[in-house]
């Protein structure tokens, strides 16, 4: 088993998954890397060349038969506006799709993490979903570039113009989902938001051609507060920083404890300056607020700095944490554990665990530690579930149009399988994937990188017969009447 | 001297239930016995059910090492004296020596074989003239086929991302294979050994089952809440059979006759009944039902329908009638699978 500091990706092994990875620095220069070729073309064909499987599919498929009528009776009865479309369109014949990474050269331990993970995620996605368009006769890549902060859209502008790609998924935190946003709907190009969880991104910063499959903050803030009020604690003292985002988080989860999940009550808060940790002033007023939780909502590496402040203290409480994607790492669970024994060992939200053991769950977490001898994090479930969401979406619109791609992310009726045991959608009014999420306790003494965290709860959960199972996942994040998005 | 000897095995392995029922019938009266089968993925064994009583007669172990060793999908032999069950180990790896597909004896409940079947074989399907056994691979994304007689494996084909369900056409022409991840049916040409086409069906489609004149195949999308129905002749989708989003279908099974689908409604804790004429739902049984029905197998005299509860450990039985619940029986833990099995009569 490797361990979670000692991350080793052969270099080797990405190429064959046949991704094309073409990197862009932070002064916004390309650093050539390899020839603007579709490596994932390439591998498709040259499988084809060896599968008379796949030859028989490609003349069916140029003669537009069976296959052409099977996906117009399932798009028929998914969609009609989608059926509308495909009834217009010759059946789909290449998809290409653009994804951008966070580098994994850069930034922390923690910014690392996040970095492969997503990059092993969309691996794991390009290798299966080459084999499915396979069967089908379609040409697959998916085209990747390395960008970061305002990087990002010159990386989107190059995926566009050479990766002939019809989608764009990325964006690991506010400023990247944003700018990924608003340029996605200027080019009129679908955008799957994978981990920026930021509330904005779905209301005033809301876009037609944006898509979430990060959860929100909203979601994960309603989740937690459904969690520890459950667990039984009244008393909350928040911590949050001084960036509008933090802000954002504070007054949501303000709401949630007032209107949504009641039983709690804040008995104070303090904000963090910017490269200023927990101070003995906010210490002090924790210790005499007579809280019994302490919610950090600071990035992650502030909320390492703040547990072994209030680890020192004594303090016999809980604390958790907003889940940032660097915070949903084994890597952050070790690191918690490592600052903090006692308290450091709490309960953490997650987009996905991989100890999740039903649902299929099961099945995807075990392909990804095969492939990958690590545990599949939030990060490379977002990865191959942001390249399936758009593979199917053209599949299922048999095009790769804005127009039908669009309307199939956003019809109701269009239903995705995140490997969550439920079907999952995205809300008419502000296109968020609805979604279960998950609650893991850092485990105190495992050794073994998977086991760091341990599967405690799903919020919703999803075994309720006899309710409606969409007002069961809308039970997390905004509701209509709360949304400012105006689609 | 043979039957004689024949039937005191049964009233050995069977108990005394059935050894009364026999004793109480006249001899002009025998029916064949229907012996359920219930596949228990977490505790490792099989739970076998006399449907005389409903009442549980016998449990098989499987394997000692419950939660490590799980037994899951089941099918039966066309003379209905074997069972066949697909059995693996928890995690998913390619290959692993629990990989195995085993024959049960009906007569004696006892494991009479097994061949290796590696791959994580989760779904196994019986061909209409008994020498083959099909499987879905789990694992390696394959369908293969096993000569029953030998254990051999005489074909292997690539079919989609997490392969589930399997059937054999009445006609043993065609053996359809599902793929949970990659929402497909992939149909393969037994006499050419060769897969002859993929389909797009619905949301994680689980479980195939063709009609009974053949001319259809059934397919259960758990996520999608959907029955598809496919013309086999034209090897395409034709109908969509919506049972809701929450429905989460799993296993089906068709009625002897051909006139009625039984759909286990796993996310509902339902069992959805098709009229196969119509393809509209004609009756959602829910009253009684066990939680999370996952299995489903009507008898061979088309009187009673079993469902493998998974959640609540049981299993409920359905009067085809009345279509209603009239019997609740306890099964092992995390029932998976069900089969009805027949010992003939005049045996």
């Amino acid at each position: 088993m490797q361990g979670f500091d000692e991350p080793n990706v052969p270099a080797a092994k990405l190429g064959e998954a046949g991704l094309q990875t073409s990197r862009r620095n932070y002064n916004g220069f390309n650093v050539p890397t390899a020839a603007p070729v579709i490596l994932g073309l390439i591998m498709v064909n040259a499988d084809a060349r060896r599968s008379s499987v796949f030859l028989r599919f490609t003349d069916f498929v140029r003669k537009g038969a069976v296959f052409g009528s099977a996906l117009a009776a399932l798009s028929m009865a998914l969609c009609p506006t989608v059926a509308q479309a495909q009834a217009q369109t010759e059946p789909l014949s290449q998809i290409h799709i653009g994804v951008i990474l966070p580098s994994t050269s850069e930034g922390t331990e923690l910014d690392h993490a996040v970095a492969q993970a997503a990059q092993q995620g969309v691996v794991l996605a390009t290798e299966e979903f080459t084999q499915n368009a396979t069967m089908f006769g379609i040409d697959f890549a998916v085209v990747t570039a390395e960008g970061e902060g305002p990087d990002v859209i010159a990386a989107a502008e190059d995926l566009l113009a050479g990766g002939d790609v019809f989608a764009i998924a990325g964006g690991f935190d506010t400023e990247e989902g944003r700018l990924l946003s608003q340029w996605a709907n200027e080019k009129s190009v679908p955008f799957v938001n994978l981990f920026a969880s930021d509330d904005r991104l779905r209301n005033e910063l809301c876009a037609a051609t944006s898509f979430h499959v990060a959860p929100s903050s909203a979601m994960y803030l309603d989740a937690l507060t459904s969690w520890y009020v459950r667990a039984g604690l009244r008393n909350w003292f928040v911590v949050r920083g001084e960036d509008e985002e933090s802000a954002a988080q504070y007054e949501r989860l303000g709401r949630a404890l007032s209107e949504r999940h009641f039983g709690a009550r804040e008995v104070g808060h303090a904000v963090l300056s910017p490269g200023v940790g927990l101070q003995d002033d906010a210490l002090d007023a924790i210790a005499s607020s007579g809280a019994d939780l302490v919610v950090l909502l600071s990035p992650a590496q502030d909320q390492l700095d703040a547990l072994v402040r209030l680890e020192k203290r004594n303090l016999a409480l809980m604390v958790t944490g907003f889940p940032y994607a660097q915070a949903q790492t084994r890597a952050f669970f070790a690191a918690s554990r490592d600052a903090a024994p006692i308290l450091g060992v709490g309960m953490r939200a997650l987009a996905w665990e991989s100890t999740l053991d039903a649902y299929g769950a099961r099945e995807l977490n075990a392909r990804y530690m095969d492939r990958w001898d690590q545990p599949m994090e939030s990060a490379a479930w977002a990865g191959y579930q942001g390249i399936k969401v758009l593979f199917e979406s053209a599949m299922f619109s048999s095009s790769t149009e804005a127009e039908p791609v669009l309307s199939y992310l956003a019809a109701p009726s269009s239903i995705f399988d995140v490997w969550k045991g439920i079907g999952t959608s995205f809300r008419p009014w502000d296109h968020q994937l609805r979604q279960p999420l998950y609650l893991s306790k850092i485990d105190p003494a495992a050794t073994e990188t998977r086991l760091l965290g341990q599967l405690v709860g799903e919020l919703p959960a999803i075994y309720m017969p006899g309710t409606d199972p969409v007002e069961r996942l809308d039970q997390i994040g905004d509701l209509p009447g709360q949304s400012k998005c105006r689609l | 001297m043979r039957n004689s000897t024949r039937r005191r095995r049964i009233g050995a392995s069977m108990g005394v239930a059935i050894g009364a029922l026999l004793a109480a019938l006249p001899a002009t009266a025998q029916e064949d016995i229907y012996r359920v089968y219930v596949a228990n993925e977490f505790s490792a064994d099989i739970t076998v059910i006399d449907t005389a009583t409903d009442e549980v007669a016998q449990t098989i172990t499987i394997s000692d090492r419950p939660g490590e060793v799980r037994p899951r999908g089941m099918a039966v032999s066309p003379d209905g004296e074997t069972i066949y069950v697909s059995v693996s180990d928890f995690y998913p790896e390619l290959e692993a020596p629990e990989d195995k597909i085993l024959a049960i004896n009906v007569e004696t409940n006892e494991v009479a074989g097994e061949f290796r079947a590696g791959g994580n074989p989760e779904r196994i399907a019986v061909s209409p003239d008994g020498t083959q056994v099909w499987a879905s691979l789990e694992a390696l994304a394959q369908g293969a086929g096993y000569n029953v007689a030998t254990g051999e494996r005489f074909a292997v084909h690539r079919v989609g991302v997490e392969a589930e369900g399997v059937a054999v056409s009445p006609d043993n022409k065609w053996v359809y294979v599902t793929a949970e991840a990659t929402h497909t049916v992939t149909i393969i040409d037994i006499a050419a050994n060769k897969v002859a086409k993929h389909l797009l069906v619905g949301n994680r489609p689980r479980v195939v089952e063709f009609s009974t004149d053949g001319k259809r195949a059934y397919v259960s999308a758990e996520i999608g809440g959907i029955i598809s129905v496919i013309d086999t002749e034209q090897q395409v989708v034709t109908q969509t059979i919506n049972l809701g989003l929450d429905s989460r279908p799993v296993e089906v099974a068709v009625a002897p006759d051909g006139k009625r689908l039984y759909v286990a409604g796993g996310g509902t804790s339902a069992v959805y009944v098709i009229d196969t004429e119509s393809n509209e739902v004609i009756e959602t049984i829910t009253e009684r039902m066990g939680r999370r029905p996952w299995g489903i197998a009507v008898t061979p005299d088309g009187r009673r329908v079993y469902t493998a509860n998974g959640l609540s450990d049981s299993v409920s039985v359905i009067d085809t009638s009345t279509l209603q619940v009239i019997n609740n029986i306890p099964a092992g833990r995390g029932a998976h699978s069900v089969e009805i099995g027949v010992v003939p009569a005049n045996d």
